[in-house]
């Protein structure tokens, strides 16, 4: 097995909900401390979450843009030095989500805000050399539900302004040697399966994320999804779930926290009802 | 009733529930004390219980808060029910030094006032322009496109039933070299300040001696303290000075940092002070820990002093 193409994902820290001592995640230190604690785990690899709040909120102890990263260490170049000192020596991807740019009932302020910070994140995966960039095809239904109602009639509208913007970062990945992968959270307007015919539409260098707990919410199975689609698979989200979406919590304003009943969605591979084996 | 209500500026970061309605089953989902931090029911039911019967809401909330709660009035409501007000919310008045940035800076600043009015708020404390690094140091003429700019926002906010308050950050483009002449630029009847004590603080202002210059213009707090007062330049001035590589607080709650706030309560009591005070608690590890140790405070050092 090759261990380096296995990386851990810094998502895997809660930045976004609060908690006790939450705070500390917005310095530089914990962070720092965090990659050497990976690579004292066996894993020389980090996955990236790209998201722009940091860049808004100046909270640049947090390595999740490229703002942020040149505020704190002048250029990619040094941060991958720093990395590499933690015994982190390989990028293996950065993740991107759109959410953030659902704020209101303007496509073009969604299409325009996605696709600015999304070419900035592009770019800023090649700086770090990492393998892939990884994007998340739509919003949670529920946020784009919020503010168009009518969003089952707007489907095809969006759906083709989606595959123009997708279309365009796969032709620019490749130019930067990096391979533009498509999630398939469950909570997506592409969710599950939904994601196959938007992946047609796209170059061949476009490839798929296969997310194995989203899959299995969105009602799928891994091994079938590996099976049949296997020459396009870019890249894997190894995740575990116990999680039965039998209300359409997919397409709730929150989805990752159902609202009827309270449950970890995600949980630790092994720890869940997925068939990793 | 006493002289001064008291509000909480929300820090919570996202909350991702409104209410837990199986709270027992989420704590046996991890055994751990994430059930608690989680749902708006319970954030709202530990103000109300520790006496912060109001809230003033944070710009970057609204993103999470809207699908939530479906709109401004829904949450308001949700918070009335557990005797929690929304007073107003906080705005960062971007670029507005910036002469060609005036009309995207006049608008942002009408949408937020709209915002706050459907919270059912009357304050919004804002920050005049951004960071001083890249920015800095501004012309006359600069912090003059400012001042113009707080006294539209002003114009329309009053006409609302709103009251802006400037509030200056200690790393703001408006710094010690200009922050009362920006003030002195605004129009009093239209522009009010709100104190934030910890941050004039760290900028080189005397606590005490602002209060008493400007206490006419005062419109509301974000109480805080500091143990960091009158910081250099080359701090103030620094690319990235908020949050700290090393985890070093700048803020601290009421009566753990070294302003004299029984000395501002003094001051209060002599101007007659009467309104909201909303208390800030960015920094801390836990807010909840945070509200409790200052609501102890207030309630045995400070109100005795005034209330």
């Amino acid at each position: 097995m090759n261990r380096n193409a296995i990386a851990i994902s810094l998502d895997l820290i809660n930045r976004h909900y609060q908690e006790p001592n939450r705070n500390r995640y917005e310095s530089r230190y914990f962070w720092e401390e965090l990659y050497k604690l990976i690579s004292a785990s066996g894993f020389s690899g980090i996955e990236i979450p790209y998201e722009p709040v940091w860049q808004f909120g100046g909270r640049s102890g947090v390595p999740f843009n490229r703002y942020c990263v040149n505020t704190k260490y002048g250029n990619a170049a040094n941060y991958r030095s720093l990395l590499s000192v933690s015994g982190i020596n390989h990028v293996t991807g950065i993740t991107f989500d759109p959410n953030m740019f659902m704020r209101n009932d303007n496509l073009n302020f969604y299409f325009g805000a996605t696709g600015h910070f999304a070419n900035e994140a592009l770019a800023h995966a090649a700086d770090l050399d990492a393998d892939y960039f990884a994007i998340s095809p739509s919003p949670y239904y529920g946020r784009i539900a919020q503010y168009h109602p009518d969003i089952e009639n707007m489907k095809e509208t969006f759906t083709a302004r989606t595959i123009e913007l997708l279309g365009g970062l796969a032709s620019k990945a490749s130019e930067l040697g990096v391979t533009l992968v498509v999630r398939n959270e469950y909570w997506s307007l592409f969710g599950g399966e939904r994601v196959l015919p938007l992946v047609d539409a796209l170059p061949d260098n476009a490839k798929l994320d296969l997310d194995t707990a989203s899959l299995f919410v969105a009602g799928g199975s891994a091994a079938n999804f590996l099976e049949t689609q296997i020459d396009r698979i870019g890249c894997v989200h190894l995740t575990d779930t116990n999680f039965v979406d039998t209300q359409q919590v997919w397409k709730t304003p929150n989805p990752e926290f159902p609202s009827d009943y309270a449950t970890q969605v995600f949980r630790d591979p092994g720890t869940g009802s997925v068939d990793l084996v | 009733m006493s002289n001064i209500r008291y509000a909480n500026m929300a820090h919570w970061k996202a909350i991702p529930y409104r209410k837990i309605k199986n709270f027992r089953e989420f704590y046996y989902e991890d055994n751990t004390n994430s059930a608690y931090y989680s749902s708006w029911d319970h954030i709202l039911k530990y103000q109300s219980a520790l006496g912060f019967d109001g809230i003033e809401i944070a710009p970057w909330d609204l993103a999470d808060i809207l699908p939530l709660f479906g709109s401004p009035e829904n949450f308001t409501q949700f918070a009335k029910d557990r005797g929690v007000s929304v007073i107003g919310m906080f705005h960062g008045a971007h670029a507005s030094h910036a002469q060609d940035h005036f009309e995207e800076a006049v608008r942002s600043g009408r949408e937020a006032v709209d915002t706050i009015v459907k919270f059912g708020g009357t304050y919004m404390n804002t920050c005049p322009t951004q960071n001083y690094y890249g920015t800095g140091p501004l012309s006359r003429e600069e912090v003059q496109q400012c001042a113009k700019v707080m006294n539209e926002i002003g114009r329309y906010a009053t006409d609302n039933g709103v009251k802006i308050g400037l509030h200056n950050e200690f790393f703001c483009a408006i710094n010690l070299p200009n922050h009362r002449e920006l003030i002195e630029l605004t129009d009093p009847k239209l522009v009010h300040y709100c104190i934030d004590a910890a941050q004039i603080a760290i900028m080189g202002e005397d606590l005490l001696k602002f209060y008493s210059d400007y206490h006419e213009r005062i419109s509301t707090f974000h109480l805080k303290d500091t143990a960091s007062a009158k910081q250099p330049d080359s701090v103030r001035y620094a690319q990235d000075p908020e949050i700290t590589d090393d985890g070093t607080r700048w803020f601290w709650e009421p009566g753990q940092g070294e302003l004299d706030l029984k000395g501002l309560y003094r001051l209060l009591k002599q101007h007659d002070f009467k309104g909201w005070m909303s208390i800030e608690y960015d920094g801390s590890p836990d807010l909840l820990a945070s509200m409790a140790l200052t609501r102890y405070y207030l309630d045995n050092e400070l109100r005795p002093i005034y209330d």
